[in-house]
């Protein structure tokens, strides 16, 4: 089992691996603007990681495997890991690391704010599964699975918000998301 | 003598891939299938897909051209925005091969006295090509240095003759979704139209391109004509036109009708107008690496000397 975890989560970060090598030139560059590959892919990839946390829940309960009850906190914490790289990479290579500069971008960039949101969720998440905190975190387990949801809204409005047209990925991730959380609410539903 | 004779680049023959090993390679790629989407773009194959290209004859002119550093022809031709290839940035470098430039017209119509259908050499050859290095400035806040060969718009609209109803040029661009995989889906209102005034079209600056690195146009950046004005965002600057009609009220332009809230039709560069979405203060130079600082926009992109006089009477706030 516990292999089984190690093995998904070296997946998960296959991504960043690849990202790191491109970005020493080992196999290929990052393209003509690679401030911008960097920011979408670890992005993107945060993103996703984090709509695989929220898949987990229900593959748990329709197959009742003990397995995926395994993984949303390490998986959790990939997902924090891709955002804490997209929001340093913006923060440090985008905009030089500038303070001044970043909070007047955030301010006039709508959709910065709302991924701002959705990173301070995870964050927040992040902290609490802190192992000190484990009481605290078994207590709560609801509210904390509802910032999580909540990330992943602002994360996906985010992503949408920033293209200029409407795109198909973006789409698909947003219609994932609201069907996963219609399935939350009426599995919490019935339980109470 | 031979130690008289001065090569600038030493190239042994035996580096020169023969045409045919270079283009079975290309097949091969190809026939990769899902693999070739993942192809890393090289600067191998940029400097092969360069010399594929007919080069052109041209003078260069220095009167228009700024003396910043150039973009490389690799930057130019695998990073770009052309919707009707995809709308990833380097979709249009992958996916623009099916596409044929040749033989090509460009139909003429409206408030004009020489309207009709024109063939690309009709256009090209009856005019002195020259070389114009010019700012580009997308409205996605990146830009570009790019050395475009091409003829002056003024040029051209004046051998037209259009008479005194003609306030607006209209161009479209060319609707093939057999050969524009982009097209076949309704991203944008297809075929993509954008317009000038007439007296922005026969500003001195304004430029129809045909080639680029004095070589013709590559299929991703707008081949075989595409329209050049540096001094508004990218996105006005019309790619492979088949259609420029004179009329007397402004056009329904692409962009403008995604997005009327966001994408005006002037769209002039502007520092101190955002984009509601973004700001339009900085943009980031391709080319600067990955730690280079994002730098100022300027006013007009630059051209604010030659062309803020087209502006006068005009709510720059308003009209974005």
């Amino acid at each position: 089992m516990k292999h089984t975890v190690r093995l998904i989560i070296f997946i998960s970060l296959i991504p960043f691996f690849d990202l790191s090598l491109k970005a020493f030139g080992i196999y290929a560059g990052l393209g003509a603007n690679p401030v911008e590959t960097i920011i979408h892919t670890t992005g993107v990839w945060g993103l996703r990681v984090l709509i695989v946390v929220l898949l987990l829940a229900p593959l748990g309960y329709f197959s009742g495997l003990e397995l995926f009850r395994q993984f949303p906190k390490p998986l959790g914490l990939v997902a924090f890991f891709y955002s804490l790289m997209h929001f340093l990479s913006y923060a440090i290579i985008d905009q030089s690391g500038d303070i001044k500069i970043i909070i007047v971008d955030i301010i006039e960039t709508p959709y910065l704010i709302v991924g701002w949101g959705g990173f301070l969720c995870l964050f927040f998440v992040g902290i609490a599964s802190h192992k000190r905190l484990q009481t605290w975190f078994n207590k709560n387990r609801s509210t904390i699975s509802g910032i999580v949801y909540t990330s992943a809204v602002l994360a996906v409005w985010h992503y949408f918000w920033q293209a200029k047209t409407v795109e198909i990925e973006a789409v698909i991730y947003i219609f994932t998301i609201c069907v996963l959380i219609v399935w939350r609410l009426k599995v919490s539903m019935v339980k109470n | 003598m031979p130690f008289l004779i001065k090569n600038e680049k030493k190239i042994k023959s035996s580096e020169i891939t023969p045409e045919k090993t270079y283009l079975n390679r290309r097949t091969l790629i190809k026939s990769l299938g899902i693999l070739s989407a993942y192809t890393p773009v090289s600067s191998v194959l940029a400097e092969n897909d360069k010399i594929n290209q007919a080069s052109l004859t041209f003078e260069k002119n220095s009167k228009f051209s700024t003396t910043e550093t150039v973009n490389s022809f690799e930057e130019i031709t695998t990073y770009n925005n052309f919707y009707e290839f995809g709308v990833g940035k380097s979709d249009p470098y992958r996916y623009s091969r099916n596409f044929k430039p040749k033989p090509w017209t460009v139909s003429v119509t409206g408030e004009a006295e020489n309207t009709g259908t024109f063939a690309y050499e009709d256009i090209v050859a009856s005019n002195q090509l020259e070389e114009r290095i010019y700012r580009l400035r997308c409205v996605e806040a990146w830009s570009m240095v790019v050395p475009w060969v091409g003829i002056s718009l003024m040029d051209f609209i004046k051998k037209l003759k259009p008479n005194s109803k003609a306030k607006y040029v209209v161009f479209e661009s060319v609707f093939r979704p057999n050969e524009m995989p982009g097209q076949k889906r309704r991203i944008l209102d297809w075929p993509y139209v954008e317009g000038l005034t007439i007296d922005e079209a026969m500003h001195p600056l304004a430029f129809l391109a045909v080639g680029l690195y004095g070589r013709e146009l590559t299929n991703q950046n707008g081949a075989p004509l595409r329209l050049v004005v540096p001094w508004k965002y990218g996105f006005k600057s019309i790619k492979s036109i088949v259609n420029i009609s004179f009329e007397e009220q402004q056009p329904k332009t692409t962009w403008n009708l995604a997005a009327p809230n966001e994408y005006g039709f002037f769209a002039n560069v502007n520092p101190e107008v955002n984009h509601p979405r973004w700001s339009q203060a900085r943009e980031r130079r391709i080319g600067s690496g990955l730690f280079g600082a994002k730098q100022p926009t300027l006013m007009f992109n630059g051209y604010a000397d030659e062309v803020s006089g087209l502006y006068r009477n005009l709510d720059l706030r308003k009209n974005f």
